[in-house]
């Protein structure tokens, strides 16, 4: 018999049912009664003083119910990190960038809340903008915040070993300059919420969040009230991949226009207004220099990374800092030092997003060893095989890799993809066509982080009178899995079908704290607290069976709907009889709870010493390969082979889904999408103009999925959602430079960029 | 101002008085009440707004009202029929073809319309006619595997 009966298998999604009939409901999906619509009224200007706003004939205008600036505000400061505390929910004195939030208005209907922005006055005075990262870094530079000495929003610096020791050992050094670009989330359903104040003064908030303790605690910041009186209820969500973490302004201005019009206010961006400000990835540049030994030993490595912040802060700090914990980590390198700035400019900020600043750097980094081993005369595999972690190794910045699948994942991914003899094959197609393979790896967390000094949460599990299974988790649902994981989790300690199982995640006011989907967090500590809550409960049903069967609990097993004697498995009781009796018979009703916590996470805070940040590393090796075209600078993909170390599966159909879905982002982020900007407007808010895969540009995958068994996983799973989208920039340049012979140092690796780089380097 | 138009939806016939100016897609979604139909863009570029008008998928986002007089139209709340599935749903659900979900009404029904013409298309083909339709969660591969299961069978 097989040792799990559901965990692992490719089960259909408990949330699917809902979303193949269209009945699930998102946000734009709700009408309340009553429900006025809103609008926000936004800087024009990439830069300016404010120097007078009249909103009287907005206000005059019939069906307008109210209309705010930033005088209907608290006026305090916010974001996500406190200490960064930059932007005000609607502008004061100056706008930053083109789509600030200046005032917003509520109406009967939308496009008479449309007509009243158009009525509402703002008189600017324009200050010069500065919207180039290193323009910004001169002194004598606009400053983006008149209250700030310079445009250097915040700074992080790691060092590990002795980095000049490491150099003076090492037998060469290599120096490159890397840059990427400015990308969108492109979440299928754009961002919106819906707020309403009740009479007490209670706020609850309807919006897509995968993080709504967090983004409760940032709405009563912003809003100057108790975190007691704010609640938020998330409906289905339309894809998050990191956008979905902080709140943004929209959402404040919409429970202001509540409170004042006692109505609530539903806001939605459209597809331009997401384009233009739902934020972005943080656009990087990467100064890396490495020292090596002559046999290919990475020994020193030290980044200058510069960050694009955009006009305010929100999680860029994190992604610094993020980005250096994963640079020190990837390789076992004895010395390292890392050195990042977060810069002001006056342009649409960033955020999260799937990779969190590793792919950005992880770019730099693996772009480089390809450099350094065909230098050496080794190949790309050979270099990374050399310096590859294995598992329960203690690095140099202090951190242990426990569960390590790195050495399998590139070995898997060699075989699989035909890599030895691809890469002896010719090059050269003809007719200006060039074919190439090429490879990266990466390091990433499976289990969020210890960062806030808090990882940790509760589940709550019942078990009705008719034998159907509740789980109030908070593992949020973006469409990454988070109910399903719960369920499978929970269907396996159980021994029941997931079907049994629903799965409350939703509510602030029901769901345990949480710090939501971030840093492939949910498998690991969401699904270890659901393994503990239906332990818990497991051990009710199984006391109502044992007395059924006359035996005791100890001896019971639960597998395939039915609880049985183990030694004697025809001696059973199905799941419903046994919840049946215990309500009817013994007189009570069923329920658990369960506790994840992480011992560690209080000792390590953000600012405490690096070393044991992240509790449990996921590695990955992809291959790639792609046929280029001289001629008009095409790259096309024409094969993914991905091999993602992921703990044990929970459900191989997501587990592969999140991995091809992953490399398709990363794909689009390597060759074809770009938030071109220009005096701080983008210029390409459609997907006309924004070019994101189609299922016609999307390569075949082979996705091998490498079990290694995480000793603090639920079942040894660990987090998987991201990590797939981080080597693909820097396999794609790889597999370009082998095709071609041309290295791309800059991303993305488009049509233009590659046509007019092959013409000047090969004629 | 309006103009009275006849449609009819999953089979049921609606009288509306619609303006120069509404959509189709806002008339499925905010006078019929059938949200299952998705606003992404509202510039044709998306698909979620994608449903089947006289046997052709379309983006109703793009098509006004007033055009769709007399129109036989099938949204997604159109497919599954006395509490059973459509095999195209089916398909979806068992090969972990929806992640987010938000693609999904508009991928099924561009599914549909290419299978009710073609009951045997290539991997090509499919690949073709849902190429408007954009996921960005699931890569396309489980969801073109989904609608190849239900080649020749419908
Ligand atoms: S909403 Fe119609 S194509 Fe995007
Ligand atoms: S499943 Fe999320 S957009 Fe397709």
């Amino acid at each position: 018999m097989e040792q799990y009966s559901v965990f692992g298998k490719p089960l259909p999604r408990i949330d699917a049912w809902e979303k193949v009939t269209g009945e699930a409901r998102y946000l734009d999906d709700i009408f309340m009664p009553g429900m006025l619509y809103g609008k926000v009224l936004r800087s024009p200007h990439a830069h300016a003083r404010i120097v007078r706003i009249d909103t009287q004939k907005a206000e005059a205008l019939r069906g307008v119910r109210a209309v705010i600036t930033h005088r209907d505000t608290p006026g305090v400061k916010f974001s996500f990190f406190p200490v960064f505390a930059d932007k005000l929910p609607l502008c004061r004195d100056k706008v930053r960038y083109i789509g600030d939030e200046v005032a917003a208005v509520a109406a009967e209907t939308a496009a008479i809340a449309e007509q009243a922005l158009s009525l509402i006055e703002v008189e600017y005075d324009l200050l010069p903008a500065v919207t180039d990262l290193e323009e910004a870094m001169k002194p004598g530079a606009p400053l983006v915040h008149e209250d700030k000495e310079k445009n250097i929003a915040f700074e992080g610096h790691k060092s590990f070993g002795d980095i000049k020791k490491g150099f003076a050992d090492s037998d060469y050094i290599f120096e490159d300059r890397y840059v990427t670009s400015k990308v969108a989330h492109c979440c299928m359903e754009t961002h919106g919420c819906i707020a309403s104040f009740d009479r007490l003064g209670k706020l609850t908030v309807m919006m897509p969040s995968q993080a709504p303790h967090t983004v409760r605690q940032e709405i009563a910041r912003i809003l100057d009230i108790p975190r007691s009186k704010v609640r938020i209820v998330v409906p289905a969500v339309g894809g998050g991949f990191g956008q979905r973490l902080v709140t943004d302004m929209k959402v404040p201005a919409a429970a202001i226009l509540s409170r004042i019009a006692r109505r609530p206010v539903k806001i939605v961006n459209t597809r331009e207004d997401e384009f233009c400000t739902a934020r972005t990835r943080y656009p990087y540049i990467v100064e890396l220099k490495t020292g090596v030994r002559k046999d290919g030993r990475i020994l020193a490595r030290q980044a200058r990374v510069l960050i694009d912040n955009g006009a305010y802060n929100d999680k860029g700090p994190a992604t610094l800092n993020y980005a250096g914990e994963c640079f020190a980590v990837l390789y076992n390198v004895p010395h390292v030092r890392y050195d990042g700035y977060g810069v002001y400019t006056n342009k649409q900020f960033g955020t999260a997003f799937r990779g969190f600043g590793n792919v950005q750097v992880t770019f730099a980094t693996e772009s480089q060893l390809d450099e350094i081993a065909e230098k050496l005369g080794m190949g790309p595999e050979e270099i990374r095989l050399k310096n590859a972690n294995k598992p329960n190794e203690l690095m140099s910045c202090g951190a242990t890799v426990t569960s390590c699948g790195l050495v399998e994942c590139i070995r898997e991914t060699m075989k699989k993809s035909g890599w030895d003899e691809k890469r002896k094959m010719k090059t050269d197609l003809g007719n200006g066509w060039y074919r190439g393979i090429g490879m990266a790896t990466m390091v990433h967390t499976g289990a969020g982080g210890r960062f806030y000094g808090y990882a940790a949460t509760d589940t709550f599990t019942k078990i009705s009178e008719d034998g159907c299974i509740t789980v109030i988790s908070p593992a949020p649902e973006i469409g990454q899995g988070g109910k399903m994981v719960v369920a499978q989790i929970t269907a396996e300690v159980l021994g029941v079908d997931p079907s049994r199982i629903t799965v409350i995640n939703n509510d602030t006011d029901i769901i345990p704290y949480d710090l939501g989907a971030w840093g492939s967090r949910t498998s690991f500590v969401c699904g270890n607290a659901a393994k503990a809550a239906a332990e818990s409960v497991k051990e009710e049903i199984f006391g109502a069976a044992a007395k059924m069967l006359q035996t005791t609990p100890g001896k019971l097993c639960a597998r395939d709907e039915k609880i049985f004697i183990d030694e004697d498995p025809s001696k059973a009781v199905s799941f419903e009889e046994a919840a049946v009796y215990a309500v009817s018979n013994l007189g009570y009703p069923l329920s658990g709870k369960g506790r994840y916590t992480d011992p560690l996470a209080p000792q390590v805070g953000i600012d405490k010493k690096y070393g044991h940040h992240l509790p449990t590393f996921t590695f990955a090796c992809h291959v790639v390969e792609v046929e280029v075209d001289s001629g008009t600078g095409e790259v096309k993909v024409v094969k993914v082979t991905a091999a993602q170390d992921t703990g044990r599966t929970i459900n191989r159909h997501m587990a592969e889904g999140q991995i091809e879905g992953s490399i398709l982002q990363g794909l689009g982020y390597a060759i074809s999408e770009e938030c071109v900007e220009d005096g701080g407007r983008m210029m390409n808010p459609t997907f006309a103009d924004y070019k994101i895969q189609t299922a016609v540009d999307a390569p075949p995958y082979d996705v091998i999925l490498i079990e290694t068994d995480d000793p603090d996983g639920p079942f040894g799973a660990k987090g998987i959602g991201e990590p797939a989208l981080v080597p693909l920039p820097a396999a794609v340049g790889n597999a370009v430079y082998h095709a071609t012979g041309v290295r791309f140092k800059k991303l993305p690796l488009n049509q233009e960029r590659v046509y007019f780089s092959l013409k000047k380097e090969k004629g | 101002m309006g103009k009275a138009v006849v449609l009819r939806v999953n089979g049921e016939e609606y009288e509306l008085e619609v303006k120069p100016q509404e959509t189709l897609l806002d008339v499925i979604r905010e006078r019929l009440s059938l949200t299952g139909t998705k606003r992404g863009c509202e510039t044709g570029d998306c698909g979620a707004c994608t449903v089947i008008m006289n046997h052709k998928a379309v983006s109703s986002c793009l098509v006004l009202a007033v055009e769709a007089d007399g129109a036989e139209i099938v949204t997604i709340e159109g497919l599954a029929k006395e509490g059973k599935l459509h095999p195209l749903q089916e398909a979806f659900v068992r090969h972990g073809a929806v992640q987010c979900g938000f693609c999904t009404p508009g991928m099924i029904l561009s599914a549909k319309a290419l299978l009710d013409e073609n009951k045997n298309p290539t991997e090509e083909e499919i690949r073709r006619a849902i190429s408007g339709n954009l996921c960005r969660c699931t890569g396309y591969t489980k969801i073109v595997e989904a609608i190849k299961a239900c080649s020749g069978t419908l």
